[in-house]
């Protein structure tokens, strides 16, 4: 089996933290003497991806996403564990390797903010050695798509953050990487540009052939881009299939939506009730939450007992099913403290 | 306007929140120690090289004494203007208020009942208490150390009193002053070479560099109107004795008119440039 | 495209180009800090002519006459713009870039770190400097070759080495400047990066005699051999000011040993370098 693009195993990151205490008296001890604490940013991660792939990550704030792609990009050093990167361990920081991908980060952004974005595209140029005719065709195809071209000779600071984002885009790009790492490529945009981006990523990768780690807190970015889905929580991977795959696996329920033709009576909602949780009850509809084995077996007992209209069976809405893994995590990560006395 | 809206309510809730920003700002100044410790240390340093220079100035000039100082005059002259200059410098303030309001963070202050230059004068006082607790102890040590550069021993309790009241003003003075510079950043987005001029002018002009009095007469009596003397000469001069003691008062009367006429400054400057920000709606 | 390697002299042309694209957009800040940079010098000089009414040279028999401590201004100040332009704004920048974690995108470039974070910026306007101290140069020099008694004889191996020794200044003060800092990875904000640095530099704006009294010598020592700040300036300065037949053998081995120094500020502050950005890559978030 030829090796993955992308391989990491048990790789963990842990940081030293000054902490910082409350108040006065406790500020001017922290002047002679500190303390501190260990936080275990990324507790053992191990993930392959191939080439070609595009692969969300997804995970409550501070759960390790961001931590995981400076890792990979060699950004930060890891406390255990191994990465392979296109066959680079990524914080040797080769040159070669920093030649082939690149990272992307919606909340900073590297170009000069007093100039022109295409005189930081020239600055990449000459950095990353790229020959003025592959330049030149690499950025007039960028632009192309993001529609970007009257914009490039106006500095960064008047653009939006929509076609700022769009510029991070194309200066990350400019030397085609093979492997592109965003983190939070569309946060605080209106869902015209993110949609864009969207778009364009879709479009890019697929040309393109390249492998993208994305982490967003959009399921929207998710949805519309990314066949196979990481969820990271508490510094672990707690997921990792296909989007449709989540539900699947993590939740065994389905939403049952019943229009009755007769009126709706109260004893009628009671009998309801033993095959699972009422969620919505908007006459003459009424919707259930039940365990995916009862499904049939309830919908026999009430095809048989009542005149019924329209009939719907369908998964939980994506957003929450994520929310409850999330929240299942947090919960038990934090009863297994409290069993070990952390708190 | 945003005192408006704090006017409103009670004296005592005000005080609070006064309170509250002063110890939030405490606390961030105590937890960057690292800065601390080199900014107090640092600042004894250019005495050293003045020493050296002026002792080697005395040496080869063959003089007892240079206008109205002796070798150790004029070394007791630059640890005095450190005192005024511990009092009078503000760093940070100038390109602090310029960088919110080109960040566009000064629209804070529009929608909390917040008072910039009062929030601004807080923080100020905050920053120079910290400093004062851990620079006494340096500060003392060195004083005394160097109390033999001190001749004339100390000066009279009415002096010191003037030398006190002259401390704190030069202090308020030194920040209204850079206030107002910081606000033009209202009009001019880039005010680092205007703070530069600025800085360069309160250098060589404040005393910080030489005492004025080695300046020819002419220059010396235009200097003496204006307001820089004040943030580091002034207070030096009177704890020195080389202003006669009955001419302290009127330097001082001076002083606070140059003091109320920069707090003014500051206040319509503010106004104005609030008005003009929100006409452009940022 | 493997195997390519930028070459570090384009990426240092078009980062003074954008420096230079960027002041011009704000010409009349550009204008304004040339004027203030320029006035700062001439105020300097206004200090010393003061001084010079009351004597006639810094310490007694140092030759350092007020024409000879011009050209040793000069110097100071030649050396002070080459540093002011080329490197200061680049070590604010640093500690800013520790500050809001933007490093990141310094380390992830194919191209040496150091190189990247001590040359992007140029600040055109301090080089206003340089021509302020090259005038002041040849004012002085003219006043010393010209005058009535012992006029000075500038010898061409003077020429030579003047501008040599400039360049190991430059290189001193660029490694004490980059390793101050590098500091900021560890102490966090660094607001008196540029305080320190002033301070320190402080000792070697003046010649090296003065402190040749009591226990200045022991500031002597520090400054010469152990963070060899004085020699930045003095030896050019000696060497241009007066006659290379008046140099004792101590000034000799002392420029001697300057050469030496520089290596060794550049290879110890490389060092720092690398172990600061170990540092912030282990500890950033």
């Amino acid at each position: 089996m030829p090796m993955a693009l992308i391989e990491l195993h048990n790789l963990q990151k842990t940081y030293r933290v000054y902490q910082k205490k409350e108040g006065l008296r406790a500020s001017v001890k922290g002047l002679f003497k500190r303390t501190y604490k260990d936080v275990h940013a990324v507790k053992g991660i191990d993930l392959q991806v191939d080439q070609g792939e595009f692969v969300a990550f997804l995970g409550p704030n501070g759960a390790g996403k961001t931590t995981t792609l400076k890792l990979l990009s060699g950004v930060i050093h890891p406390t255990a564990g191994t990465a392979s990167v296109m066959g680079h361990t990524p914080w040797q920081r080769e040159n070669d390797y920093r030649r082939r991908f690149a990272l992307v980060m919606g909340q900073k952004n590297q170009l000069w903010w007093d100039l022109p974005a295409q005189e930081s595209f020239r600055l990449h140029q000459q950095i990353y050695g790229i020959e003025t005719q592959q330049f030149n065709n690499t950025l007039d195809e960028l632009t192309d798509l993001l529609g970007l071209r009257e914009l490039l000779s106006q500095p960064v600071r008047e653009l939006s953050l929509g076609e700022r984002m769009k510029m991070e885009l194309t200066a990350a790009l400019l030397h085609r990487p093979e492997v592109l790492f965003l983190d939070e490529p569309t946060i605080g945009l209106d869902v015209i540009a993110q949609h864009n981006i969207q778009q364009f990523l879709k479009y890019y990768q697929q040309k393109r052939g390249i492998t993208i780690l994305l982490t967003s807190h959009y399921m929207k970015d998710v949805a519309a881009l990314c066949k196979r889905v990481v969820i990271i929580a508490d510094g672990r991977i707690q997921y990792d299939g296909s989007l449709s795959g989540i539900i699947d696996e993590t939740t065994n329920r389905k939403l049952v939506t019943l229009q009755f033709a007769d009126p709706i009576t109260l004893q009628l909602l009671k009998s309801l009730e033993r095959f699972g949780t009422i969620v919505q009850d908007e006459a003459p509809r009424v919707t259930l939450e039940v365990t995916r084995d009862d499904v049939p077996a309830m919908l026999t007992a009430i095809l048989d007992a009542h005149d019924i209209d329209d009939l719907i069976v369908e998964e939980p809405p994506l957003e929450q099913v994520i929310a409850d893994v999330f929240t299942r995590v947090t919960k038990s990560s934090l009863d297994a403290r409290a069993e070990n006395g952390d708190c | 306007m945003a005192t408006v809206a704090s006017n409103q309510r009670g004296t005592g809730s005000r005080l609070k929140t006064w309170w509250t920003i002063l110890k939030i700002s405490l606390e961030e100044r105590f937890v960057y120690r690292g800065d601390f410790a080199l900014g107090t240390l640092m600042r004894f340093l250019p005495i050293i090289t003045q020493v050296f220079l002026w002792y080697a100035i005395f040496a080869a000039s063959g003089k007892e004494k240079i206008e109205a100082y002796t070798a150790n005059g004029v070394v007791a002259y630059y640890m005095l203007t450190m005192i005024s200059r511990a009092f009078s410098s503000m760093p940070g303030l100038c390109s602090g208020i310029a960088l919110q309001v080109r960040d566009g963070e000064i629209k804070k202050y529009l929608i909390q009942p917040i008072d910039l230059l009062g929030f601004l004068l807080l923080t100020r006082i905050a920053h120079k208490l910290c400093y004062y607790v851990i620079a006494l102890i340096p500060f003392t040590f060195v004083f005394f150390l160097c109390r033999g550069f001190f001749e004339n021993g100390w000066p009279e309790a009415s002096v010191l009193c003037a030398y006190f009241l002259s401390l704190i003003m030069g202090f308020l003075l030194g920040f209204f002053m850079e206030a107002s510079l910081g606000l033009v950043s209202f009009w001019f987005l880039e005010v680092t070479s205007l703070a530069f001029v600025y800085n360069l002018l309160n250098f060589f002009l404040s005393g910080h560099m030489f005492p004025l009095d080695l300046l020819p007469d002419w220059a010396a009596q235009f200097i003496n109107l204006l307001p820089f003397q004040y943030l580091a000469y002034y207070p030096a001069a009177i704890f020195q004795g080389t202003i006669e003691p009955n001419q302290v008062w009127q330097g001082m009367a001076l002083e606070a008119c140059w003091l109320m006429a920069f707090i003014m400054i500051a206040r319509i400057m503010l106004n104005r440039g609030i008005h003009r920000y929100s006409g452009f709606g940022g | 495209m493997t195997g390519y390697r930028p070459s570090y002299l384009n990426v240092f042309l078009t980062f003074a180009r954008n420096s230079l694209v960027r002041d011009m957009s704000f010409r009349a800040n550009f204008i304004l800090q040339c004027i203030s940079t320029i006035s700062w010098t001439v105020m300097n000089i206004g200090f010393y002519l003061i001084v010079f009414q009351y004597t006639d040279s810094i310490g007694k028999e140092t030759g350092w006459g007020r024409n000879e401590f011009f050209v040793f201004l000069a110097t100071t100040w030649i050396i002070n713009s080459l540093v002011q332009t080329f490197f200061m704004p680049n070590a604010q920048q640093f500690s800013e870039l520790i500050r809001s974690g933007n490093l990141d995108f310094a380390l992830l470039k194919p191209i040496d770190t150091q190189f990247v974070i001590s040359f992007p910026r140029v600040d055109w306007a301090a080089l206003s400097n340089l021509f302020v101290g090259f005038t002041l140069l040849c004012y002085s020099l003219y006043q010393l070759t010209t005058k009535a008694e012992n006029p000075l004889i500038i010898d061409w191996r003077s020429i030579l080495m003047y501008p040599f020794y400039i360049g190991c200044g430059t290189v001193i003060m660029y490694s004490v400047m980059i390793t101050l800092a590098a500091t900021s990875v560890w102490l966090g904000r660094n607001q008196t990066l540029y305080n320190f640095w002033f301070y320190i530099t402080n000792f070697s704006r003046y010649p090296m005699e003065i402190y040749k009294v009591g226990w200045g010598m022991a500031l002597w020592v520090f400054f010469t051999f152990i963070i060899p700040v004085l020699l930045v300036v003095n030896i050019p300065a000696r060497i241009m000011a007066r006659p290379l037949n008046t140099m004792n053998s101590q000034m000799w081995q002392l420029a001697g040993f300057a050469i030496l120094a520089t290596v060794a500020c550049l290879m110890i502050s490389r060092r720092i370098f690398v172990r600061a950005l170990k540092s912030y890559r282990s500890a950033s978030s």
